[in-house]
């Protein structure tokens, strides 16, 4: 059953994005020409050798990097034209992030993790706050540990928090760079699986790169790239067919 | 709200969360015991020596002449400023009276005198004069009788000391450097022939003695000492820390001299009893032990050599019956008093108590032990401005002090004086007096004083320094360069009506205020008013009258105020670079929170709030513990060591208070240095890229 729906307008779209660093002297190309459209509620893995390109693409659509040429536009607004105030408030409210390294922080319990994105919208009071929280902490299995600390968590925990945070602001898109990478393989199936749970529940768009084949083939769909370019975008490729024989 | 509430959650449980917290915050706490402690203590002096200063002499503020060529120094005990006179004081106390703070004005002239007095045999010489000139008049007596015998044998007394001196002389030096003649001068009056003819013509007989034995003695002394000329009742009433120890007050509009304790103490007290309760004070309130102590030590060697003043004051009675009760006491059989006195006074400290005790029961009743009694007359000399001598007799009523300042040299240099001799003895005659003056000229046919030699008049005298002999103001004063005699004499008895007191020269004037905090405003007030009505005062604050010492005490507070600022800076550069620090290792987290949509104004706060919660937390321990140490200084009282340190704590403990102004300080500081430090760190972690997140740990 197709879970996404490509002919809705798409919540992401790069078109024609190139993305240099320059070191020095030289100058690095990490992006070549890029056109990617993603819609609403997709699952899609990237994947690629290292190097190839991935984090700078993430960054982009995070909205935490800019592109040297070319469009992002994310949830419909081109990100060429916003401040860096409104970029802020871009991610505060549309995108979710989960680390490869969880990024928890310290001195804050689970809880108080999670909630935290909350108290930066100031949109919810304090009843409903918690009701949110709680009820993500259920969903991700750790509603009895909410008073713990990160450093009282396994890694996998940790990464369960960090998605119940991502999630709290019922975001358009969850980002998430390598975010097995820090787990042994069988956490790390769990955690994509727990990631594919909740992008049917809350329909969801999840993005994340990964190199581990395993992880891979939990994805609905893979984006493989290679040297700053997209060379296979997989089932998408073929679902749209599919829809292009159907019609 | 609930952001700042996550903040400063955030801020609480990252106080303790890195080492570098425990640097930034011992550096805060330190700092703030310092400024706690240091402000208290600053402020504590500042009150307490404002106390000394505007309690004792000063008054909050002194007015003077604008036509000085220095300035007003009040506590610069020897070399007098050269201030020029207010010629009447009557014209200006209205007028500074007429200014809404000032409670009182109380007229002065600080000055220098001496006074001399003779040696032991002068004055006794001086009581058998009277009591021989007693019996001239016709006086049979008994009691007088045994009076003249009892002031002979203690004159003969005097001379076989000094025979023996001599004979000491003799030995050690060659016999050519002692004049024949004073030897044979002391033969004669030690001899059986002049005492048995001595009845026969008493009055040739003390001629003798007075001119040819008395110079032999060198202990006639000559005595300085400064004084506020000042209107006695005035100052009583404005200055409520002074009180008199010794005799009485002056009678209201009297003439006469108090004398400060501390001098009467220093200067007129028999030395070796002055220096008896020096050690006995070192021991007893200073915790001092005389084998330990090289000053100490000095005294007692002092005491042991410098007997004499005690022996020549025993009259052969007292002689005999101190022999005896020293041999009792001493347990020895030595019957030379000299020998028995310096053992007695070779003091240690399992003896010192008991031998002082003994001191004052069994000696001190038998010998004067000042040299000037409440009640005495004394002639006072003074160098007038315009350079001649002027003597007058001034009767010492007693000695006073200021309350808690009774140690202290500085505040106890200065003896008090009535307003009248203060101006005879400054030489300066008012225009009233000068035209009386004339009046008697004209009418003894003394010709008119030039126009041109008229302020030579005014002062008492038309020669310069030094070419002019002395002038008496006595039984046969000159006053003005004129004979008075009689009419001197009346003045010099009757008490002055406060009109008199008022209406004449003055030096300066203190001005007591009601309400001192507003010092500076009533400053101004009083310049307009002597402005407006032509008075030419000029007005200075008691720091700027205490001369020297008020400078002493701007570089005191100066100093330690610079010491505080480099403390400051110090503080600022260390915890400045520790922040840094601190931020730097907090990248990923700061990236993390910018990633999930914080504004950079967000992160800001975060490190500033940190900061400033850190500051105040740990500068809230170094104030309690500042605080603790403070109130625990000002239950105990820090002792002020030295005399010098009376003045300046005003009593013989400094009692340090707690200053609110120094809390609110040390609080304003803390924020102050916090966020000064944390501001630029603060900055730094803003430009923090969320980028920064995405970056593995380490
Ligand atoms: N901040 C940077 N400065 C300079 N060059 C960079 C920077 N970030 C990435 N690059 C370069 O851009 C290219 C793409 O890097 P990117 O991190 O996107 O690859 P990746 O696919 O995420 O690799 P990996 O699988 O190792 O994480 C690489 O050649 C890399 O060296
Ligand atoms: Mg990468």
């Amino acid at each position: 059953m197709p879970n996404a729906d490509t002919s809705a307008s798409p919540i992401v779209s790069i078109v024609n994005v190139s993305k240099e660093y320059t070191l020095g002297e030289t100058v690095v190309p990490a992006l070549r020409d890029i056109n990617l459209s993603v819609a609403p509620s997709e699952f899609i893995s990237i994947a690629g050798p290292s190097g190839s390109g991935k984090t700078t693409l993430l960054n982009l659509i995070g909205c935490v990097d800019t592109a040297t040429t070319g469009q992002v536009i994310i949830a419909g607004q081109d990100t060429r034209n916003l401040s860096e105030r409104q970029l802020t408030e871009l991610r505060l409210h549309t995108i979710g992030f989960i680390f490869q390294s969880f990024n928890l922080v310290p001195v804050l319990s689970v809880f108080e993790n999670v909630e935290f994105p909350l108290l930066l919208q100031r949109k919810l009071g304090s009843a409903e706050r918690k009701q949110r929280v709680m009820d993500l902490l259920t969903k991700v299995g750790l509603a009895d540990r909410a008073k713990h600390r990160p450093s009282e968590l396994s890694g996998g925990q940790r990464q369960r928090v960090a998605i119940a945070r991502a999630l709290v602001t019922r975001p358009k898109i969850v980002l998430a760079d390598e975010p097995t990478a820090n787990l042994d393989s069988k956490t790390g199936e769990n955690i994509i699986d727990l990631m594919k749970e909740m992008n049917q529940i809350e329909k969801t768009t999840f993005i994340f790169s990964t190199h581990d084949a395993k992880v891979m083939a939990h994805a609905n769909s893979i984006i493989r790239m290679a040297d700053g370019k997209i060379v296979e975008d997989a089932k998408r490729s073929t679902k749209s067919r599919d829809q292009e024989i159907r019609a | 709200m609930s952001e700042l509430f996550l903040l400063i959650q955030i801020a609480i449980r990252n106080l303790f969360a890195s080492f570098l917290n425990f640097v930034i915050g011992g550096i805060i706490l330190m700092g703030t015991l310092l400024f706690v402690v240091g402000g208290s203590l600053l402020s504590s002096v500042d009150s307490a020596m404002s106390k000394s200063i505007t309690g004792s002499i000063a008054g909050h503020v002194q007015v003077y002449s604008d036509k000085s060529k220095e300035e007003l120094s009040l506590f610069s005990n020897w070399t007098m400023p050269d201030i020029a006179a207010v010629p009447d004081f009557s014209k200006i106390k209205p007028a500074l009276l007429s200014v809404d703070n000032v409670k009182t004005v109380v007229p002065m002239g600080v000055e220098g005198a001496n006074m001399t007095y003779g040696n032991t045999l002068d004055q006794t010489l001086d009581k058998l004069r009277k009591a021989v000139n007693a019996r001239l008049a016709g006086d049979r007596s008994p009691a007088l009788n045994e009076r003249i015998v009892s002031l002979k044998d203690h004159v003969r007394r005097i001379v076989t000391v000094i025979q023996e001196d001599y004979k000491k002389l003799t030995v050690m030096a060659s016999t050519q450097s002692i004049d024949p003649q004073e030897l044979r001068a002391i033969e004669k009056a030690a001899s059986a022939e002049f005492w048995n003819s001595f009845d026969a013509d008493a009055l040739a007989h003390l001629e003798f003695m007075e001119n040819k034995i008395a110079p032999l003695l060198p202990d006639a002394d000559l005595i300085f000492f400064s004084y506020v000329g000042t209107d006695l009742d005035s100052f009583r009433g404005s200055f409520d820390r002074m009180e008199i120890v010794d005799g009485q007050m002056v009678p209201p509009g009297g003439r006469g001299l108090l004398l400060s304790k501390y001098v009467y103490e220093n200067q007129f007290k028999l030395k070796t009893a002055h220096r008896l309760d020096k050690i006995y004070e070192a021991l007893h309130d200073e915790g001092k032990t005389i084998a330990s102590d090289p000053d100490l030590q000095l005294m007692v060697k002092q005491n042991r050599s410098q007997t004499r003043e005690i022996l020549l004051q025993l009259d052969p009675l007292s002689s005999q019956r101190t022999t005896k009760t020293l041999q009792g006491f001493l347990k020895s059989s030595e019957n030379d008093l000299a020998t028995l006195l310096t053992t007695f006074f070779d003091t240690n400290d399992a003896n010192f108590i008991e031998r002082h005790g003994f001191f004052y029961k069994e000696i001190a009743p038998l010998i004067e032990l000042y040299r000037i009694r409440p009640g005495d007359t004394m002639p006072i000399n003074a160098f007038t401005k315009s350079g001649y001598i002027q003597s007058v007799n001034v009767k010492v009523y007693g000695t006073f002090q200021f309350k808690g300042l009774e140690k202290s040299g500085l505040a106890g240099g200065m003896s008090l004086m009535d307003l009248m001799t203060f101006r005879d003895l400054y030489g300066y005659v008012t225009p009233e007096r000068m035209a009386e003056s004339n009046q008697l000229k004209k009418n003894t046919g003394v010709k008119f004083v030039e126009r041109d030699r008229a302020e030579a008049e005014l002062f008492g005298g038309s020669s310069v320094v030094g070419t002019g002999g002395e002038k008496k103001i006595d039984d046969q004063a000159e006053m003005g360069g004129v004979k008075y005699s009689a009419t001197a004499r009346a003045l010099m008895n009757r008490p002055y009506s406060r009109d008199e007191i008022d209406q004449g020269v003055v030096l300066s004037a203190a001005v007591i205020l009601k309400d001192p905090s507003k010092m500076e405003q009533t400053m101004r007030e009083i310049e307009a008013v002597s402005k407006k009505n032509g008075l030419g005062l000029r007005v200075v604050s008691w720091q700027k009258a205490a001369g020297q010492l008020g400078q002493f005490v701007f570089i005191a507070k100066a100093v330690l105020y610079f010491a505080v600022f480099i403390i400051f800076v110090v503080a600022l550069v260390i915890i400045n670079n520790a922040v840094m620090m601190a931020t730097l290792q907090r990248v990923r987290e700061i990236g993390t929170m910018r990633a999930l949509g914080a504004q950079k104004r967000f992160v800001l706060k975060l490190v500033l709030i940190e900061t400033l919660l850190l500051g105040l937390s740990f500068g809230a321990v170094g104030t309690l513990l500042g605080s603790i140490l403070v109130k625990w200084m000002g239950h105990n009282g820090i002792p002020a060591g030295s005399e010098f340190l009376y003045f300046f704590f005003s009593g013989p403990r400094l009692y340090v208070d707690l200053g609110i102004g120094s809390l609110i300080g040390a609080f304003i500081s803390i924020c102050l240095v916090t966020s000064i430090s944390a501001l630029y760190p603060a900055i730094i972690a803003t430009r923090v890229s969320p980028v920064q997140a995405m970056h593995a740990e380490d």
